[in-house]
C-alpha cells in the first residue's frame, strides 16, 4: 500500500471516530456485540436512516463489519481497527501531554531562577 | 476530544512573560520538542524544526509563525510542504493561549487540522520520539539547562 493510501485510510479513521454519534454507536455495538440499524436507532435520538448512514461511514473505514440479516444488515465492531484508531488518537494526545509537562518544568525552573 | 482538534490545559507556576518565552522562542522550543528549531518568533516568519540529526537522515519539518502577541498568544503552522505557503488544509495549526492565574499562568494548547493532514506526521515524529519521551533523558537535559540559566543571571 502506498503512503498516500495509508494517509487516506487514517484521515477517514479520524473523521469517522471524531463524530459523537458515531462514537456512541461504537459504544452501543461494543456493549451489544452486534446490532442492526433499527435496534441501534431505538437507543439513540436519531432516525434509523441517520444511523444507517453513520454505520456506512464506520464500515468504509473498517471500524465495523456488516453481514446480511434478512432485509437488514447486522453490524459488529472490528476490534483490530478500533484498537488502531484509539492508539493513533492517544499517541498524538500523549505526545502533547509530554510536551506541555516539559514546557511547565522549563518555565518553572526559569521563574525560580529569577526569584533567587 | 472533538472533531480534528486536540485541546490541553496546564497550570504553570511562572509568569505569562516567562511561559510565552518558553513556548515561542526557538531556543526554548528545542528544549521541549524538536532537536533543532530555526525561525523568528514573529508573525509570518517561516522556518523549520528538525527531528533527529539534520545531516544524518533526520526529518526537517516546515514551521510558520501565524500570530505572536506577548504574553497572550502564540500560534504556528507546521507540516506544510516546504514549497507551499502554510494555510488551512496543508498544515497543523497549534495555538497557545496564556491567561494569568493566581500568580502563575494557565496555558491552553489547541492543535487542529488532523482531518486534512492525516497521520503521516504523527508516524514521522514517533520515529524520533523514543529518545525524547523518557524522563531520564529530560531530567538529564534539564539540569544543565537550568545551570546555564543561573550562570547567565
Amino acid at each position: 500500500m502506498s503512503i498516500a493510501a495509508v494517509e487516506q485510510v487514517d484521515d477517514g479513521l479520524w473523521s469517522a471516530i471524531g463524530d459523537p454519534t458515531r462514537r456512541r454507536l461504537l459504544d452501543l455495538l461494543l456493549i451489544a456485540g452486534d446490532s442492526t440499524a433499527t435496534t441501534l436507532s431505538e437507543q439513540l435520538p436519531v432516525t434509523r436512516q441517520a444511523v444507517a448512514k453513520h454505520l456506512g461511514v464506520l464500515d468504509r473505514v473498517g471500524l465495523v463489519r456488516a453481514t446480511p440479516a434478512g432485509r437488514e444488515k447486522r453490524y459488529r465492531v472490528n476490534e483490530a481497527q478500533l484498537a488502531r484508531a484509539v492508539a493513533q488518537l492517544s499517541s498524538v494526545g500523549s505526545a502533547w501531554d509530554a510536551r506541555l509537562q516539559r514546557i511547565k518544568r522549563i518555565a518553572e525552573a526559569i521563574q525560580r531562577t529569577q526569584q533567587d | 476530544m472533538e472533531y480534528g482538534t486536540i485541546e490541553r490545559e496546564i497550570y504553570v507556576e511562572a509568569s505569562p512573560e516567562i511561559v510565552f518565552e518558553v513556548v515561542s522562542n526557538p531556543d526554548h522550543l528545542k528544549e521541549w520538542w524538536p532537536d533543532d528549531a530555526r525561525y523568528q518568533p514573529t508573525p509570518g516568519s517561516t522556518g523549520e524544526i528538525v527531528f533527529g540529526d539534520r545531516d544524518a537522515g533526520g526529518a526537517v519539518v516546515p514551521f510558520t509563525v501565524v500570530n505572536a502577541q506577548p504574553p497572550h498568544t502564540f500560534s504556528f503552522r507546521w507540516t506544510h510542504p516546504a514549497d507551499e505557503v502554510a494555510a488551512a488544509g496543508n498544515s497543523l495549526l497549534v495555538t497557545f493561549d496564556l491567561t494569568p492565574s493566581g500568580g502563575g499562568t494557565l496555558l491552553k494548547m489547541t492543535e487542529t487540522g488532523f482531518r486534512e493532514m492525516g497521520w503521516a506526521v504523527a508516524v514521522l515524529e514517533q520515529q524520533y520520539q523514543e529518545h525524547v519521551t523518557g524522563w531520564d533523558f529530560h531530567l538529564a537535559r534539564l539540569a544543565p539547562y537550568v545551570a546555564t540559566l543561573q550562570v547567565r543571571s
